[in-house]
């Protein structure tokens, strides 16, 4: 292997051949891997001229933990704990990726109180991933309030957590044929509690920051994706849907308890940072009815089909599952050689891993801090994109 | 009249005939000081840095109880390391970089089982640093994955504890030995990593062509 060494003219002149020699203030900026708006350990290398940036290209590579080549040496239910470190903001819904997948091709049934108990898992998490994105928004942008509200209301979501599943972050609850635990008894007395909660705090937000001025100037009509670039791209979650493609997996094929329920899919408009945030703020309130459809009607029944199986055996083919996360569609693809529990390859359609290169198409044209304001939409999560 | 600096460094602090306070050891006001007023810098690479470093500077979990909100994301400005999450072997050098840029007297804790010994990655894995102390020096291990706010608390207060009890003026820049706060009495870091030697050394060494030739999937058309 040979290594070539670059100048940063060369740089320059190489990745934007446009670039006349001398006469503009071109400039070369590496944003991390250690910055507090690099959410993590994301390294962009910015091309500038000025303060604006003339391209964007995002480098990988910075927390590649190899979990799919893990997987190869693992059983499926010995994988399922590391999904947890994948999207940690959405542990659950990244288990129960793996375990639909796990049984969808092993041919398990799953009760419905099983199901019943994912999906309001899946809800309480998606409205904490929220939460702690509307806190990071907030200090990206310069404001420390959303921080401390976002942060004091997901705690309490926590403690809801830590109740039945005994962990608070890492969960590794949901497992092929059901979920780990049954719900704590007083587990819908507390979420009921929750709810009343936490209902008049998002009138609060919006009260504070969407109706503010200095938040309008910064996200209205920056960083435009098209609904075309959105697609090509292969966006999924709250940035597709801000640009106007309403694909969700829970309206679109329906898993777990979503068929029981009634919410809509909340849609944007021109597909700028603005429309990113609104539709994440609209898809807290549609979690948070879902959860108070669900609580009204608890199946009773065994919160575990099977015998927990230890080696699920998986028949020889390409198996693959997908659902909705906090941040998009995750989708697991599973190839398995058949007699065993550990499969072939392991694959994950990781969502932030599509939408974390839309900055290519929305960084070019904009100052640096309005980046900062793109990347905090994306809402992303390094290891999610990296494995 | 009781000094409240009197009261709190007996023996170091003294009044002296005619009114006026003396020190008696600059060090021990110095290490208090010190102590008291830890600036972290965030070093969040994964699941920790939620934890470790956004929960516990949230309201429920107040890090300003005990001095050290001040999170700083510049190098220069920090005394405390706190390495939230996994290291790999692409981020080691920055790692590195960042812990050398940081002023003396600097301290540096490692959270959570990747940054201890590469926890849930320390099989099967070929990117994964096995822990934060083969860049850098540690003083104090927080065991969990993710470790619970309370355990970054409590080793808050034993690195706390370690300052007050060390590092004297006259000989700088000696740390005293790594403390482990959760460990049994007897055990150290290095016990462990004797250990777990010919199992590391094994496991890091795959015959590519060997295991492919072995596994079950071998001969039916996947690779």
């Amino acid at each position: 292997m040979t290594v070539q060494a670059y100048t940063l003219d060369d740089l320059v002149k190489r990745l934007d051949p446009q670039a006349t020699e001398g006469a503009s203030q071109q400039y070369f900026l590496n944003l991390g891997p250690q910055h507090p708006a690099a959410h993590g350990v994301l390294r962009v290398m910015l091309f500038l001229d000025g303060e604006t940036v003339v391209r964007a290209i995002p480098v990988l590579g910075y927390i590649h933990r190899g979990i799919e080549k893990m997987g190869e040496s693992l059983s499926t239910r010995q994988f399922i704990h590391l999904t947890d470190r994948l999207d940690y903001l959405s542990a659950l819904m990244n288990n129960w990726a793996v375990a639909r997948t796990v049984e969808k091709a092993a041919g398990i049934e799953v009760s419905p109180r099983a199901e019943w108990i994912r999906t309001i898992m899946a809800e309480l998490q998606r409205l904490q991933s929220h939460l702690l994105w509307l806190g990071v928004l907030g200090m990206d942008l310069g404001a420390f309030t959303p921080f401390l509200w976002g942060f004091r209301d997901r705690e309490e979501l926590t403690y809801i957590f830590e109740e039945t599943i005994g962990a608070r972050l890492t969960m590794n609850y949901v497992l092929p044929g059901g979920v780990m635990s049954d719900i704590h008894p007083e587990f819908a007395a507390r979420v009921k509690k929750y709810v009343a909660y936490i209902r008049p705090k998002i009138a609060e937000y919006e009260a504070l920051l969407s109706g503010n001025v200095i938040l309008e100037e910064r996200l209205r009509n920056i960083g435009r994706l098209s609904a075309e670039d959105a697609v090509s791209i292969g966006a999924t979650g709250p940035v597709l849907r801000a640009s106007g493609v309403a694909l969700d997996l829970r309206k679109a094929s329906p898993y777990g308890a979503y068929d029981k329920l009634e919410f809509q899919v909340p849609v944007g408009t021109v597909g700028d940072s603005w429309d990113r945030y609104w539709v994440r703020f609209e898809e807290m309130r549609q979690s948070i009815a879902m959860i108070e459809q669900l609580l009204g009607g608890i199946p009773e029944g065994p919160h575990m089909s099977v015998k927990p199986a230890v080696k699920v055996k998986l028949p020889e083919g390409v198996h693959y599952g997908q659902l909705e996360t906090a941040r998009g569609i995750l989708g697991v693809f599973i190839a398995a050689a058949g007699g065993s529990d550990v499969p072939y390859r392991i694959h994950l359609r990781s969502p932030t891993f599509n939408n974390l290169w839309s900055v290519t198409r929305l960084a070019p044209g904009w100052r640096i801090a309005d980046l900062v304001a793109i990347l905090t939409t994306l809402d992303l999560v390094i290891p999610d994109i990296e494995r | 009249m009781g000094l409240k600096i009197i009261d709190d460094f007996p023996g170091v602090a003294m009044k002296v005939p005619g009114g006026s306070v003396m020190l008696g050891v600059m060090d021990a006001v110095i290490n208090w000081a010190r102590a008291n007023s830890l600036w972290p810098l965030s070093f969040g690479t994964s699941c920790c840095a939620i934890e470790m470093l956004m929960a516990t500077g949230a309201p429920h979990q107040d890090m300003a109880r005990f001095g050290a909100e001040v999170a700083r994301p510049s190098p220069r400005q920090a005394d405390l390391l706190v390495v939230a999450g996994t290291i790999v072997k692409r981020m080691a050098p920055t790692l590195r970089t960042l812990y050398e840029q940081m002023a003396e007297p600097r301290y540096v804790m490692a959270t959570g089982a990747c940054a201890i010994s590469g926890g849930p990655f320390i099989y099967n894995n070929y990117s994964v640093v096995r822990g934060a102390d083969e860049i850098i020096p540690v003083d104090v291990y927080v065991p969990g994955c993710p470790p619970r706010p309370e355990a970054f608390f409590y080793a808050l207060l034993t690195l706390q504890r370690m300052i007050r009890s060390g590092d004297s003026l006259k000989s700088r820049h000696v740390h005293k030995r790594p403390v482990m706060s959760a460990l049994p009495a007897g055990i150290t870091v290095a016990d462990i990593q004797e250990e777990l030697r010919d199992l590391l050394e094994r496991d890091s060494a795959v015959d590519v062509e060997k295991e492919a030739a072995a596994g079950p999937w071998a001969g039916k058309g996947y690779c």
